[in-house]
């Protein structure tokens, strides 16, 4: 159902999240299902950001609970934003902490090592 | 004495037949009685004595004659004898019994004659006895021939009553009523039985009963000890005439009389055949007994003897007409079927037919088919046969390719029949047949034949199917063929929606390119005919229309070639099309109908009007107006145009007429809403989800509109379809990408929020977003009549006001009737960082 915005993926030991396409108050909640399904376990979350074209507040508040659910859990995540696009737009409007966001794939898989 | 007056020598020579009158009189071959009136006896002869047996002495004036009678012939004596002595004074010929004085009747026959004295009165009786011994014994004798010929009649007459019964029973069944009926009224049987032998099943099956409760009515093995069994083996009658008989030969037999109260059983085979003993067969035998001992005479058992021959045949002739029957049932049935299954065109539904009709003589059926990655399987009926045994035999039956059928002792009962169609094995169809009809081997023909014709429908199906979708895949890589898009000057919707009853493809195709960068060309069109040929030719037309298009000819021109094209490919002969170009400089466009229903314009003022210009035959027609015109209409900037294809508007029941006006209401409706999702909607409450044709829509905005007023439900889902119609507006009008990505998050949280607070409770709300553009700024106004609860800046929604706050310039709300979130957001170097 949710498949048209989300898919999965491994890279190395991370749950890589890809979510592309429009995320807003209709489908927020239904994305946030599927990926916390998968990232419950994980001992580490990628979610690649560079393919979404519309980020609203209630996609905020479902990375915002993934991200919350992994640090009280004390496992890695970085959100893969690019430099410039609508998600990374919103996230920074949002105050997203600098340190959860990555402008490619593979120093966010670098910075998760450190 | 002599009467020549000669000498008297009477006294001295008597001749032999001058009797003395004494002697003539005792001993007459008569018997003489002289009574009184009253019938007392004064005179009797010697005759009369030596027949009764009575001393002279014993009668005279002791007896009267009366006395002398049986007590039946007293009274008749009294009522007819007496009487009419006394009228007639004589009576004759009376037939009367004397009871001699041993006991002994004697029957007589009797005259008598009244002497009257003077004046009348009655004097003396004078009676003659003839013996009648004889004449009775040869009267009863008579009587009795007569009423066994009555009886024999009696038979004859049930006899026939049963065998015009048995001509006119047309089943096994009827012909069985009809036996049991017969040996009651025939023979006084007081019960009868009938079993039939059961060949295929090797039973004697018990049927009918006049009286079940006696003997020992049930089903048997042909082989079992039984007696009826056995005689129905021996095939000749059996008559059991005492118990004892019984006793000796059948035990079974001798108990269940005794049970029941019989005396003497027939046991009669049912046969067939000739005379010749070695051809007869025994199909049933009739059972039939008496309370007493009967011996029955060698004329009954003739007629048993024939009655089971009469019932041999008329079993006979009920299978052969039973068997006849069934096999036009099953033809029938078979005919049926195929039909049935060819009213449906899709493997699916087809299988599930299938499975429909097998189930009139099934409890349980399905359908397997090694089709597609998955298969399919269809079932019906209740308690399915063990999974783990079936899958065993549907296994077999496929690798064999021959059909394994159902066996009294195999756990399983279900018959699996390969269905094969071109030498493949397509599938199985295992079926569990009513038990009445389970192990009859008379259905494995029937069944096989089923099979046939089952399997050849459903490859049938199956290569529809195929062609289905190879021509599905076609149209499809055809229709999704790059339609312009992202360019600021205009924006396009297109949707295609199959046949619900999806038969097969249509030819409807809608095409738009770019003819020069500043010609935009638009086509819907729709090829006569269906499935892969139409779809092809969709492709052939659709490309011939691409190459054609040139900056220089327009529409009229290209309908020209098109008719060309067309004396090439027939197939294309007869095609409707819709061409139009759009000059995106001057916003004019020029346009063509080739037999194709008008597009429908809607400027931004003023109602959608039908373009009507320009109209002229269908691709390539011959009896048609082939003069091909065009018509140029001016364009203003947000006008939208729809091109559509006939299934749109045609529905059976409904003048097209009435079509045109519901469309054109239904689009002058949506004027507000988003282009997004705008066909499909349309698709949607014109024709719905279940319509018999093809739809195929184009709508194209033309130019930004100088102001964005979109009105939207409170769904969520809607705020994408908004945001699409917005961001198409905004680059139309040359708004950077971060201002448009800034626009577009405070817009739809604004939208958000008065949808989740301001229409919290009411699911029919509208929200209202109206958008300019200036040189400086860009200004969106969103407007709810909802309810809003408390502040509405609650902790959720925080972070949405929050968005909107960071993402435009200014905000203000305004607080009345519902919520209008006025905002503003700076360009280019008005733009504060």
């Amino acid at each position: 159902m949710t498949d048209q915005w989300v898919s999965f993926s491994r890279h190395g030991v991370a749950e890589l999240v890809h979510l592309k396409g429009e995320i807003d108050l209709a489908n927020a909640n239904d994305i946030g299902r599927a990926i916390v399904a998968r990232t419950t376990g994980a001992s580490a979350v990628l979610i690649d950001l560079t393919a979404v074209s519309f980020l609203d507040s209630a996609g905020v508040r479902l990375l915002d609970f993934i991200v919350g659910d992994l640090d009280d859990r004390g496992k890695p995540i970085k959100l893969v934003v690019g430099e410039r696009g609508a998600a990374r737009m919103t996230l920074q409007l949002c105050s997203f902490r600098t340190d959860l966001l990555a402008t490619d794939l593979d120093r966010a898989a670098a910075e998760l090592d450190r | 004495m002599s009467e020549t007056g000669g000498p008297d020598v009477t006294n001295e020579l008597r001749l032999p037949w001058d009797d003395d009158p004494e002697d003539l009189y005792e001993h007459a071959p008569c018997g003489y009685l002289t009574t009184l009136p009253d019938g007392t006896i004064v005179r009797v002869n010697e005759t009369f004595l030596a027949w009764t047996g009575y001393t002279r002495a014993a009668l005279i004036g002791h007896r009267r004659f009366r006395d002398l009678l049986t007590a039946g012939d007293k009274i008749y004596h009294e009522t007819h004898y007496a009487p009419l002595l006394s009228m007639q004074s004589e009576v004759h010929e009376i037939a009367l019994e004397v009871v001699g004085a041993d006991g002994q009747r004697l029957p007589v026959l009797v005259n008598s004659v009244l002497e009257r004295g003077a004046g009348g009165t009655p004097r003396i009786i004078r009676t003659m006895v003839f013996n009648a011994a004889e004449r009775r014994s040869y009267e009863r004798e008579l009587l009795a021939a007569r009423r066994v010929a009555e009886a024999s009649e009696q038979r004859v007459r049930v006899l026939q009553r049963i065998v015009a019964d048995l001509a006119a029973a047309p089943t096994e069944a009827e012909v069985a009523e009809a036996v049991v009926r017969a040996p009651e009224p025939a023979f006084e049987a007081a019960s009868t039985s009938i079993y039939l032998v059961d060949v295929e099943r090797d039973q004697l099956i018990a049927v009918a009963s006049t009286d079940p409760t006696t003997g020992n009515w049930e089903d048997m093995p042909c082989s079992s000890d039984r007696a009826v069994a056995e005689v129905a083996r021996r095939g000749d009658l059996h008559v059991i005439g005492t118990v004892a008989e019984a006793e000796e030969h059948f035990p079974d037999l001798a108990e269940s009389m005794r049970r029941s109260g019989r005396n003497t059983v027939v046991l009669l085979p049912l046969t067939t055949g000739s005379g010749d003993e070695q051809a007869l067969t025994v199909l049933g035998v009739l059972a039939f007994s008496f309370r007493e001992e009967r011996s029955l005479s060698d004329g009954e058992l003739r007629v048993i003897r024939l009655l089971g021959q009469q019932a041999g045949q008329a079993l006979d002739r009920a299978r052969l007409y039973d068997d006849a029957r069934r096999r036009e049932e099953r033809a029938g049935f078979l005919a049926r079927m195929t039909r049935s299954l060819e009213e449906e065109h899709r493997l699916l539904q087809r299988a599930r037919r299938l499975v429909e009709r097998v189930m009139e003589f099934a409890d349980w059926a399905e359908v397997r088919l090694q089709v597609g990655p998955a298969g399919l399987l269809e079932h019906a009926g209740t308690q399915p046969p063990d999974p783990d045994l079936l899958a065993e035999r549907v296994a077999v039956a496929t690798r064999d390719a021959q059909p394994i059928y159902a066996a009294d002792d195999d756990g399983l009962a279900c018959t699996v029949l390969p269905l094969t169609a071109r030498g493949r094995v397509l599938g199985t169809l295992a079926l569990r047949m009513t038990p009445d009809r389970r192990f009859a081997a008379g259905e494995r023909l029937f069944l096989a034949d089923l099979a046939d014709r089952a399997g050849l429908a459903l490859e049938n199906a199956r290569l529809y199917e195929q062609e289905r979708a190879i021509a599905r895949t076609l149209q499809r890589s055809l229709l999704a063929a790059d339609v312009p898009g992202g360019d600021p000057r205009f924006v396009m919707e297109t949707y295609y929606q199959a046949a619900a009853q999806d038969l097969e493809v249509g030819g409807d195709w809608f095409d738009a390119f770019l003819i020069t960068p500043s010609k935009l060309a638009v086509v819907v069109g729709d090829v006569v005919g269906r499935g892969i040929d139409a779809a092809t030719t969709m492709g052939q037309l659709r490309s011939a229309i691409r190459a054609l298009a040139s900056a220089e000819h327009g529409p009229a021109r290209l309908l020209e070639q098109l008719d060309r094209f067309c004396e090439r490919v027939d197939s294309a002969r007869m095609a409707t099309v819709v061409y139009g170009e759009i000059d995106l400089l001057t916003s004019e466009l020029s346009y063509a109908c080739a037999g194709h229903l008008p597009p429908l314009l809607h400027e931004p003022a003023g109602s959608p009007q039908y373009l009507l210009q320009a109209r002229s035959a269908p691709i390539g027609s011959r009896a048609g107006d082939r003069r091909r015109t065009q018509h140029k209409v001016r364009l203003a900037a947000g006008s939208r145009l729809l091109l559509y294809t006939d299934g749109l508007v045609e529905r059976r029941g409904r003048p097209i007429d009435r079509g045109f006006e519901i469309l054109a209401r239904e689009y002058a409706r949506r004027r507000d809403a988003p282009l997004k999702g705008l066909t499909a909607g349309l698709a949607d409450t014109m024709v719905g989800r279940d319509h018999g044709d093809d739809v195929c829509l184009l709508c194209l905005t033309l130019g930004a509109e100088e102001r964005l007023e979109r009105s939207i439900g409170a769904d969520p889902l809607q705020i994408s379809l908004l945001r699409a119609d917005l961001r198409g507006w905004l680059v139309g009008h040359a708004v950077d990408t971060d201002c448009v990505n800034a626009v577009l998050l405070a817009c739809s949280e604004a939208v958000a929020n008065a949808i989740e607070h301001g229409y919290r409770d009411d699911p029919f709300g509208v929200v209202d977003v109206s958008a300019t553009v200036s040189a400086d700024a860009v200004e969106v106004r969103v407007t709810d009549r909802g309810s809003w609860r408390g502040p509405g800046a609650d902790f959720t929604r925080g972070r949405g006001l929050q968005l909107i706050e960071e993402s435009m310039d200014e905000v203000f709300f305004d607080r009345g009737e519902g919520t209008t979130v006025t905002m503003r957001r700076n360009r280019g170097e008005r733009r504060q960082p």
